[in-house]
């Protein structure tokens, strides 16, 4: 295996990435609650630089407060963001890799509104609230339309003048440009609902305002849903967007300017499929609380979590549609389909680990690179175990999700305490160290 | 949107303002929704099942013949859920599946206890539905002791005639197979559900969890409890009532008095006579009622009787009562539905009024007054099973209530009675101990010792049942007067008569 191709640098209009390994965005509750980075992030987001992969999308970046999943996330809303996200390009930098803003908007999709957003709805496409967590919303005006994207624009800008290497936009997992985008969201009557063209109008606009502000030569990518599966979770939900409604989108965003494509699934965050693997009901039972007054179904939510005799309910709902995929290159078929239709190349994520799968993917065109960030999570050295001619580090991501339903309250880590023989001190001391140094170490 | 809670302190009242989110104002207004479409939910369920339990429904029969067979006198059980009282029969769905149930213990099903089965009906005669305390209840009516067939020949389509006395019926067995089976094993909620089903009822869910949870258990506990009460009667120490009659004071000792029949001296507790005619009430009103004589008040005698059918004061259905005693005061006597020697009859009728007429007319100067026993020397069991102290304790039901008994009087014979529709009255004498009319003209020593009855065939010789054939054996019950209570003795008038002239008095008897 001279040649691996996962240690292939991969050439991008305006990027090169030293390998095909990028750290997916991922976020945690590091920053300060007003959306002020701190050492924190810095120290999170080096930590996989040294692990060796060739970029890092940051986490879930909001380009304005009311995109704001959770509090405690760094945001770019402001020309006083630029120097905090410079030194986190500047700390990933050292270790000769790349560093890709992802510029996101949650839309209705707020797990904590926190202080400054819990009096008002999300924003969204539409008036109809979310259908999992009741998470309440209303329909954009076109100046909030026209706001938003603007928005986006004035982040890309904030990028750049970080001197990061390019930048995202999260067009997926049912964040405001899917609730765009998809037909299961959208009920908009004016130029932005309708037709595929016009739900991808948002989207459009953003690359386009994007380009005219940072220009031709900056490194734009965008994360789009290859497939909706709407109806993943309940049934009598819609589908949303299909397959060849996913590649068409996927080419018009091509076409209006992006370098790149990050190919994913699922028209909410969390879903049923993506993240593939658990949804472990004690930790969702610990944690849930914290988003129970989010949303008007919280409260119902809960008790299915809570009470051991309901958990099979949702447990039923949750998992009907997964033994149709795997866990592992869980939206790969659906990437490749993309990247048959597209020039760009494609990045693709759900549930990679495993060397063997990751070297099929990209040697067998179902992507150009592969997104990690669970599997990192747990071994930040996953690209050097893989670089070492080894397929799985001795002791690999589960996928049990713990980390996932933990992010909502507690800094983010591998919360699966089998990895660490049982030992919670241990688990909790690994978790932990993201905090040192800290600002006022003595460095 | 503003919530304002108010804290009461010493310098006066804090007001907090507190602000709610899109999230609160969702769920105030849901909440509020579900709270007062679960509230509604609750009131309406608990209305229905309110109505579900009180309600008290029967059928309405416009035409009086119909109400009488199958009309609801309001002897199912009633009351309230907490207190039900009255009632001497299983609810409707456990009835009409008791034969199914205990087969062995009823081969012939209620048709061979003498129960009258009409096209387009699925219970017999006599036996009525209600909806009470939330089930579909059976009960009896008067019809059930008061309606007879009669046929021609074997072959003959049977006339069903109301009013009649129910002579083929044995209402003895027909209990004893509804405690019987009441009891079985064999009799759970599952087997009724079952055999209902199989029949082609449909049995609601409310239905089938009632019979679970509480129908079953309480009819079995109601019957051993009769079963305890009426122990002595049922044991086989007593001689059998047989088709056509019934004990009727008896049981009251037990059931109302609580009397312990095995106390009681067992000459006291044979009493078994012959169902009674209903029609033609209006003349016998004033008249000594009962075999024995033993009341003077048409109303009396009839809410007596529906009280043996488990009629209570709190469950009775006056209208329904009233219906009945209006049409039974001016029913004429059923015709006789044979030819009639006109020759033989109006010689007949000459003899009646000379030999009868005093005691057995409407008019005659002794009809409707109690003859002595030492005078009529027919058998006295009847007349010794209604005690002094019965009487008394009689006077103590329902002392507050417009039905307390102010009649009743203890008498020392039997009462002279109007001999209209006699013919269908077969068999004679108060215990129903002479088959025919022809028969008790005879000397008693004369008189058949054993014989069928039940059997509805005419005889239109000696007018009466047929009850000597092996027909008549094999479906009638056995009757032996030497039995005690079963005497045929007594009642000599006309046993002199040639028996020419016998035969011309019995022909003229068949126009009464």
């Amino acid at each position: 295996m001279d040649q691996d191709v996962i240690f292939q640098p991969l050439k991008f209009r305006n990027l090169i990435v030293k390998n095909r390994l990028f750290r997916s965005n991922v976020s945690g509750r590091f920053d300060n609650y007003d959306g002020s980075g701190t050492q924190t992030r810095i120290n999170w987001e080096e930590s996989f630089a040294r692990g060796g992969v060739g970029a890092i999308i940051s986490s879930f970046v909001p380009v304005h407060i009311r995109g704001r999943i959770l509090p405690n996330y760094a945001m770019i809303d402001g020309d006083d963001k630029v120097p905090f996200w410079r030194a986190v390009g500047e700390a990933v930098h050292r270790y000769d890799c790349k560093f890709l803003l992802q510029l996101s908007h949650g839309g209705r999709q707020r797990d904590n509104p926190g202080i400054e957003n819990f009096r008002q709805k999300g924003l969204s496409s539409t008036s109809r609230m979310d259908t999992f967590h009741g998470l309440l919303c209303e329909s954009m005006t076109l100046r909030q339309i026209k706001e938003t994207i603007q928005h986006f624009a004035d982040g890309a800008r904030r990028a750049r003048q970080a001197g990061l290497d390019g930048v995202e936009l999260h067009a997926s997992h049912g964040y405001l440009i899917t609730q765009f985008l998809s037909s299961a969201i959208n009920d908009r009557v004016d130029e932005y609902g309708g037709t595929l063209r016009n739900r991808a109008a948002f989207l459009l606009e953003i690359i386009q305002a994007i380009r005219k502000e940072v220009g031709t030569d900056y490194h734009l990518q965008a994360k789009l849903n290859a497939v909706d599966f709407g109806n993943a979770l309940y049934p009598w939900e819609k589908k949303g967007n299909t397959l060849e409604e996913g590649v068409q989108v996927a080419k018009w965003a091509e076409e209006a300017g992006v370098d790149a494509i990050h190919t994913s699934i699922g028209s909410m965050f969390p879903h049923p499929l993506l993240p593939p693997g658990g949804f472990p009901p004690d930790e969702l039972n610990w944690w849930y609380g914290n988003m129970i007054s989010s949303g008007v179904l919280g409260y119902f939510n809960y008790t299915m979590f809570h009470f051991r005799l309901l958990r099979p309910i949702f447990t039923f709902f949750w998992a009907r549609t997964k033994k149709d995929h795997p866990v592992e290159a869980v939206s790969s078929e659906y990437s490749r389909e993309i990247k048959k239709n597209v020039g760009v190349p494609i990045i693709n994520t759900g549930g990679y680990q495993d060397g063997r799968v990751i070297r099929r993917v990209i040697s067998e065109g179902y992507a150009d690179a592969v997104s990690i960030a669970r599997p990192l999570i747990a071994n930040r050295d996953l690209p050097q175990i893989l670089e070492s001619k080894r397929d799985l580090p001795d002791k690999p991501c589960s996928f049990c999700n713990r980390c996932l339903v933990n992010a909502i309250a507690n800094p983010l880590g591998c919360y699966d305490v089998r990895r660490f023989d049982g030992d919670h001190d241990a688990m909790v001391a690994k978790i932990l160290e993201v905090f040192r140094p800290s600002q006022f170490s003595e460095m | 949107m503003r919530d304002e809670m108010i804290i009461k302190t010493a310098e006066g009242n804090l007001v907090d303002e507190i602000y709610s989110s899109p999230v609160d104002q969702w769920q105030h207004r849901v909440r509020g929704l579900v709270f007062l479409v679960a509230l509604a939910g609750i009131v309406l369920i608990g209305i229905y099942l309110a109505w579900y339990f009180s309600r008290d429904h029967t059928r309405e029969y416009t035409d009086i013949q119909e109400h009488f067979k199958y009309g609801s006198i309001g002897s199912e059980p009633g009351g309230t859920i907490l207190t039900p009282v009255g009632g001497v029969l299983p609810p409707y769905l456990v009835f009409k599946t008791l034969p199914n149930v205990c087969p062995d213990k009823l081969p012939g099903g209620y048709a061979s206890l003498g129960l009258i089965f009409e096209a387009n009906h699925d219970l017999p005669i006599g036996v009525s539905r209600r909806w009470r305390l939330g089930t579909e209840q059976v009960g009896l009516n008067c019809a059930v002791c008061h309606t007879g067939t009669v046929r021609e020949r074997a072959d003959s389509r049977p006339i069903i005639v109301l009013g009649m006395p129910a002579h083929q019926l044995d209402l003895e067995r027909f209990f004893q197979f509804i405690l019987s089976c009441s009891l079985d094993d064999r009799l759970t909620a599952s087997s009724v559900i079952q055999k209902a089903e199989e029949s082609g009822e449909h049995v609601g869910l409310i239905q089938k969890l009632l019979l679970k949870v509480a129908l079953i258990s309480r009819l079995k506990m109601q019957t051993l409890e009769l079963q305890n009460r009426m122990g002595y009667a049922l044991s086989g120490a007593l001689p059998s009532w047989g088709r056509g009659r019934v004990d009727t004071f008896n049981p009251y000792k037990s059931l109302q008095f609580n009397w312990a029949l095995d106390q009681l001296p067992h000459d006291e507790l044979i009493g078994a006579s012959d169902f009674p005619s209903l029609w033609n009430q209006a003349p016998r009103e004033g008249m000594h009622l009962h075999w024995d004589g033993n009341n003077t008040s048409v109303d009396e005698r009839n809410l007596s009787a529906s009280l043996g059918a488990g009629v209570t004061p709190v469950t009775v259905d006056h209208a329904s009562l009233q219906r009945v005693h209006n049409w039974i005061w001016t029913l004429p006597p059923p015709r006789y539905p044979f030819a009639i020697d006109q020759t033989r009859s109006l010689r007949g009728k000459a003899i009646f009024e000379q030999q009868c007429a005093g005691c057995h007319s409407f008019g005659g100067n002794k009809t409707g007054t109690v003859e002595t026993l030492s005078s009529v020397n027919t058998d006295p069991y009847r007349l010794n099973s209604y005690t002094y102290i019965f009487c008394i304790n009689q006077a103590s039901l329902y002392p507050e209530s417009q039905y307390r008994f102010t009649h009743f009087s203890k008498t020392d014979g039997y009462a002279n009675q109007p001999l209209d529709g006699v013919w269908a009255r077969a068999p004679y004498l108060h215990n129903g101990s002479v088959p025919t009319l022809l028969d008790l003209l005879e000397d008693p020593a004369n008189r058949p010792k054993q014989f069928a009855r039940g059997y509805d065939v005419y005889d239109q010789q000696k007018v009466g049942f047929v009850y000597d054939t092996p027909a008549a054996r094999t479906e009638g019950s056995f009757y032996d007067t030497t039995i005690p209570g079963n005497g045929n003795g007594g009642h000599l008038w006309g046993t002199t008569l040639p028996g020419d002239q016998k035969r011309d008095l019995v022909e003229f008897m068949k126009t009464l």
